[in-house]
């Protein structure tokens, strides 16, 4: 499968419905078009991401960001040669809609359908950003996902630790919560700790006493209610200033917690380059301790630029290239997989009950 | 000219239901029952049913589908499948919904009542024109008046109900209809129809007070 290749990708496994094309040339891949529309709006009042209320947003949208996305492209569907939809792991009626849809456009116009795990889209984005070559170490922290992953490969993954609860994203947003900041919490937490100070409450650093690179951040938020709740009952209410130091608080352990794990990490996988992908990626705090492990371990420190490190679709399209040309592909009884772990040899973090692993 | 021949399929309950229509005669009709597993099955059941009749996805001239109310997933599926479709094509899809599908055919006035479990009914009324369908929950539908009756939900309300046509080859009469009313116009794109919200609750836990918020 040599040669020049352009797919349709297509995203919908979290609140983002989006629609992408990419073009893989001898020279390189380039991203000819990327959609992405949120839903932040529609789940603001739940303080959370309702997986009915996103299915049903993905379901009516899913076709106009496909449009939107060859137009902008300005290709048409004869231009394809191929189509790749996130098939897993993630909320299972959004991914249903996006599987459903494809396959509906695969079967109109005879292109081939190859199903794409969200995480590989994630893992794979560094090379088409950065033109990484295998192996590299990739930390996957968004809303739904955290992992350490060596990359070797298009579908060579081994996951070397990872959240055993929640993911960070998800803490900032649960913090951002208790402390009554607007959802998104990453952004909203990020700027209230700007002023806070990081040292005024003591706050765990979970599983670090531990060997390995699995990380835990169930305790930590907890740790940062009870602390709050110490304040409500001190004072009726929090002052500006310990909700900013509260965030500082969290932010710093978050990002201790992840430094460390990822020093370990790179002990562990011996790779040149790691790589950062998810929206957690984009706090600058945590990244800056990132970028300063790299620098002492000599490892070359990667990040795609934020639009390519959140949920989008043409990192779904580009692992679905990939696959294309290891001759994967799907047929329409493909499946839509809320659990999907991407290395299926590695002994399961969470979820290992009868469903099987989540991711 | 040759007849429009539209497709029309339904996954909005425990089945994967498809009819084929070509002109005013339905040619080839499945109805297979199951639980789950539609999102695999509903492709591969529509390209065996094409082609049983000879025909190929481009000789299609409309898609019609069921859009509920329903099992919200299932009723995704289908809706899904056939903006996709659709998209592919480039031929019209019209969304169809249960209670307009089993009221096709038969004499009004008449009641259409399906079971929306936990205590309700899915209820609309056809006389000259269709009224606005509703969620009530089977007390409440027990005051409506008598009169002819439809649906799963007839025997909630211990009436008889009248035999409907079969959901899918409904569906593709009532696009038929819609198709011929309005040929050439621009048509909405097939939307669920869920009649019921999503049971999303607002956190009950709420944001601290402020000490020193600037009013």
């Amino acid at each position: 499968m040599d040669g020049t290749l352009v797919f349709l990708g297509i995203e919908s496994s979290c609140d983002d419905t989006a629609a992408a094309v990419v073009r893989d040339a001898p020279g390189g891949a380039e991203i000819l078009s990327s959609v992405v529309e949120g839903q932040v709006a529609l789940h603001a009042p739940f303080g959370g991401v309702v997986p009915e209320i996103a299915a049903r947003a993905h379901a009516e949208r899913i076709d106009h960001c496909i449009e939107a996305a060859l137009a902008e492209a300005g290709l048409g569907l004869d231009a394809l040669d191929g189509i790749a939809v996130t098939a897993g792991p993630g909320l299972i009626g959004g991914v249903l809609s996006g599987v459903m849809c494809a396959k509906g456009l695969a079967a109109a116009t005879g292109l081939p359908l190859v199903g794409v795990n969200h995480l590989a889209g994630h893992a794979l984005t560094p090379r088409l950003t950065d033109g990484l070559t295998y192996p590299y170490l990739m930390l996957l922290v968004s809303g739904g996902h955290c992992q350490f992953l060596t990359v070797s490969g298009p579908e060579d993954f081994t996951r070397l630790g990872g959240s055993i609860d929640d993911a960070p994203g998800e803490a900032f947003d649960k913090v951002a919560k208790l402390l009554g900041l607007p959802q998104p919490g990453g952004p909203a937490v990020e700027a209230e700790a700007m002023t806070g100070d990081p040292r005024r409450f003591a706050l765990p650093r979970p599983l670090l006493d531990r060997p390995g690179c699995d990380l835990s951040f169930s305790g930590l938020k907890t740790a940062v209610l009870r602390a709050r709740d110490g304040l409500l009952a001190a004072q009726g209410g929090l002052f500006r200033q310990d909700r900013a130091d509260l965030c500082a608080g969290f932010q710093a352990a978050v990002t201790d917690v992840l430094a460390e794990k990822t020093r370990r990490a790179l002990d562990l996988s011996a790779v040149p380059a790691l790589a950062v992908a998810g929206g957690v990626a984009a706090n600058s705090t945590i990244r800056a301790a990132l970028e300063r492990v790299c620098a002492e371990r000599g490892v070359r420190f990667t990040a795609p630029p934020l639009r390519l490190c959140t949920d989008n679709a043409a990192m779904i399209a580009y692992a679905g290239i990939a696959r294309f040309r290891a001759d994967g592909r799907d047929g329409m009884d493909l499946s839509a997989r809320p659990r999907w772990p991407l290395d299926s040899r590695s002994p399961a973090l969470i979820g290992s009950g009868k469903k099987g692993a989540k991711a | 000219m040759r007849p429009d021949t539209i497709l029309a399929f339904d996954t909005s309950a425990a089945h994967c239901a498809a009819a084929l229509l070509s002109g005013e005669q339905i040619v080839a009709a499945r109805l297979e029952p199951m639980e789950k597993g539609q999102a695999e099955r509903l492709m591969l059941l529509l390209q065996d049913l094409l082609a049983g009749a000879g025909l190929g996805w481009g000789d299609l001239t409309a898609l019609a589908v069921g859009t509920g109310p329903g099992n919200f997933t299932g009723i995704r599926i289908s809706v899904a499948a056939a903006r996709g479709l659709a998209l592919g094509l480039g031929i019209p899809a019209l969304g169809v919904t249960r209670l307009e599908a089993l009221a096709h055919g038969l004499p009004r006035p008449l009641l259409v009542a399906e079971d929306a479990r936990r205590g309700a009914i899915y209820v609309q009324g056809f006389g000259q024109e269709p009224r606005k369908p509703c969620l009530l929950t089977v007390d409440e539908a027990a005051t409506l008046p008598p009169g002819a009756v439809t649906g799963s939900g007839a025997a909630l309300l211990n009436r008889k109900a009248l035999d409907p046509m079969p959901l899918a080859e409904a569906i593709a009469h009532v696009a038929a209809a819609r198709l011929g009313d309005s040929p050439g116009a621009d048509l909405p794109r097939p939307a669920p129809f869920y009649l019921r919200g999503a049971d999303a609750a607002p956190p009950s836990d709420p944001p601290p007070v402020i000490l020193d918020t600037v009013t």
